[in-house]
């Protein structure tokens, strides 16, 4: 399988990936993923901390996933003073493109301790298939 | 401390130049927001992919630590294709002013972000001062 992005890995983005920090402003693509892919099936990791389930939404159209959401700030009490503000609290968009056919009604999705798993099932037509010769 | 710093480094770059270098650890140091409040300072890490068991928060009179165990996504079975994320742990200290009370930090974590409370200490609380 192949997966193009929507944003190109840019000379930037390859020297901030260099220096190790999380924070995360120093990626101009967020949520980061990790993409799996075993036997007819394709894991997507996608790491959003402090999302809730509700503030996240997924969509599968024309072979594109798109993740999207927004994360929303920690209620601060009155009067309070920001001393260090690194984190990435803003709406948040990602599309992914599948070349091969996925079964749309088998799409699951689970967010636990903010980890977003997306399991895609192949559609059994684009299974690979042994063909006996007669 | 810069040891550890300098190890990360180089791992992360080895990490970046040699595609499936997983057996690699990364020690990243995890993005934070701190707030101060008039009874605390308040430190929120986003730390993604662990449960509470696996991190070590410490303090003592000069330096906050928060550390964990390896992350454990990312670790399923099957041929990796995009790599953004991995295994890693956290790592991160902070320096801590005086007039905070020790006994009465405590720390959650909810949604991969960690919350850690650091009371103030009576003396160091803005108080308002009547006028007689």
């Amino acid at each position: 399988m192949y997966v193009r992005f929507d944003h190109p890995r840019t000379l930037d983005n390859l020297i901030n990936n260099f220096l190790a920090t999380d924070t995360a402003i120093s990626r101009s693509v967020f949520p980061a993923v990790d993409i799996m892919e075993q036997e007819g099936q394709t894991t997507v990791i996608a790491e959003l901390p402090g999302v809730k389930k509700e503030d996240v939404k997924i969509e599968f159209e024309n072979a594109v996933l798109k993740i999207s959401g927004e994360r929303k700030p920690y209620e601060l009490p009155e009067n309070a003073r920001v001393v260090l503000n690194e984190l990435n609290v803003r709406k948040f968009n990602r599309s992914i493109q599948f070349e091969h056919d996925i079964d749309a009604s088998k799409i699951s999705a689970d967010l636990t301790n903010g980890i977003l798993k997306i399991v895609l099932q192949k559609s059994e037509t684009a299974k690979t298939r042994t063909v006996e010769v007669k | 401390m810069e040891n550890k710093k300098n190890t990360a480094v180089v791992r992360a770059c080895c990490n970046a130049m040699i595609p499936g270098a997983e057996g690699f650890e990364m020690i990243v140091c995890p993005a934070a927001d701190i707030y101060e409040t008039q009874d605390a300072f308040i430190v929120e890490l986003d730390m993604p992919g662990l449960n509470k068991e696996s991190i070590t928060v410490t303090a003592d009179a000069r330096i906050l630590s928060v550390s964990s165990a390896q992350t454990n996504e990312g670790t399923e079975n099957g041929e990796l294709l995009v790599n953004e994320i991995g295994k890693k742990r956290y790592q991160r200290e902070f320096h801590l002013g005086t007039g905070i009370k020790l006994g009465e930090i405590h720390a959650e974590y909810c949604d991969g972000v960690l919350l850690v409370t650091l009371p103030k200490a009576d003396e160091v609380k803005a108080r308002q001062i009547n006028i007689q």
